[in-house]
């Protein structure tokens, strides 16, 4: 018997006959996993308090001869639970899982188990807008999916320099000199550290976050969209 | 007459919804919590559910996508009943009805009984006339 343990959060969950249920993890050890869980729906079942939606479980499972898996056992490692005091954050946070679950339909390292977990602890944090997340984890995804833009040289491979003003080629995903283009070193830096950064916090706290986020975010944005998923 | 499940944390308010929707001919069960609900919905299935989104421990969302997740409940006409402002809801509004099949949305400081009552009957009456077939009784 294969029995296998692990971290794991939970993307979805189906249903599966009349008590049971599949459920759809992120794992750090093993990616994308789909394990049987059985007796879930019933109330009083062991498992269903260590599977939460905007958590990290210890799971126990057994890996089966087809695709999925029959989970053995869950114990709650830590749930962030001020997510789901605000309506937004929690509707932001299914946002998330549901990206996460389309992005990792063919693969799944186990970067992004991390990311959704830092995404977690960003959206358990009043202090971090929901704008703010919302930014930084789509500039991770781009990082992770190899989309992120050049942010050392410009379109002709010169080094973007601090006294140039630049306009971004979506065409090129580079920068192109432009004295009336609007992005600046400052402009330029902050894109590094949000590109750089493994916390959404780090973001936060730049002076002016908020004029850059707008100025930034229809580029993110856009590069999201056309991303090949 | 619709099997009514109204999530309601405010045990006063439930009871006045509950006492209006009896009298109205309807059958109320009236739970407080998302957890305490979907145990409701197991144990009889709901011919509409009525939801304040506003809720301990888990909130309406968690509890909309925990319901929605069974395919036997999918087709339950859900209306909202909150005391969130509306423009907080109107942000949210597509997803609420496109994602997860909520059929209206009532404020509650401004909603009467007679408006709880008439959604019950608008909304609870689609599962006899079929208009949600995975719902009927």
């Amino acid at each position: 018997m294969n029995q296998l343990v692990t971290q794991a959060i939970i993307l979805s969950r189906t249903d599966y006959g009349e008590a049971d249920r599949i459920i759809t993890m992120l794992t750090p050890d093993y990616g994308k996993l789909r394990v049987m869980a059985k007796g879930v729906r019933k109330v009083k079942s062991k498992l269903a308090g260590g599977i939460e939606l905007f958590s990290v479980s210890d799971i126990t499972y057994i890996k089966g001869k087809g695709d999925i898996g029959t989970l053995v056992s869950t114990r709650l490692s830590v749930h962030y639970g001020k997510i789901v005091t605000d309506l937004e954050r929690t509707m932001a946070g299914y946002d998330f899982i549901k990206d996460l679950n389309k992005i990792t339909e063919d693969q799944a390292e186990a970067v992004y188990f991390e990311l959704l977990h830092r995404t977690f602890i960003a959206l358990n944090d009043p202090e971090i807008s929901l704008e703010t997340i919302r930014f930084w984890f789509n500039a991770q995804i781009l990082k992770e999916e190899g989309q992120m833009p050049n942010l050392q040289t410009d379109d002709e491979g010169v080094r973007l320099e601090a006294g140039k003003q630049y306009t971004f080629s979506f065409d090129r995903t580079a920068f192109v000199a432009d004295a009336h283009g609007k992005f600046g070193a400052p402009e330029i830096k902050f894109l590094r550290i949000v590109f750089a950064g493994h916390d959404a916090r780090i973001v936060q706290q730049v002076q002016g976050v908020d004029a850059l986020l707008k100025l930034a975010m229809p580029m993110v944005q856009t590069l999201r969209l056309n991303m090949p998923h | 007459m619709a099997n009514v499940l109204f999530l309601e944390p405010n045990i006063l308010l439930a009871q006045a919804y509950a006492q209006a929707l009896t009298l109205a001919g309807h059958t109320v069960r009236v739970v407080q919590g998302a957890q305490e609900a979907i145990h409701a919905a197991d144990t009889a299935l709901p011919d509409i559910v009525l939801l304040e989104l506003q809720l301990p421990a888990h909130n309406g969302i968690e509890f909309l996508h925990e319901f929605r997740s069974y395919p036997e409940w999918q087709h339950i006409p859900v209306v909202v009943n909150t005391a969130l402002y509306p423009v907080r809801i109107q942000a949210a509004r597509q997803v609420l009805e496109e994602e997860l099949g909520v059929v209206d949305v009532l404020y509650k400081p401004t909603a009467t009984l007679a408006d709880i009552c008439e959604a019950v009957r608008t909304y609870g009456a689609g599962v006899a006339g079929g208009l949600y077939p995975g719902s009927a009784s």
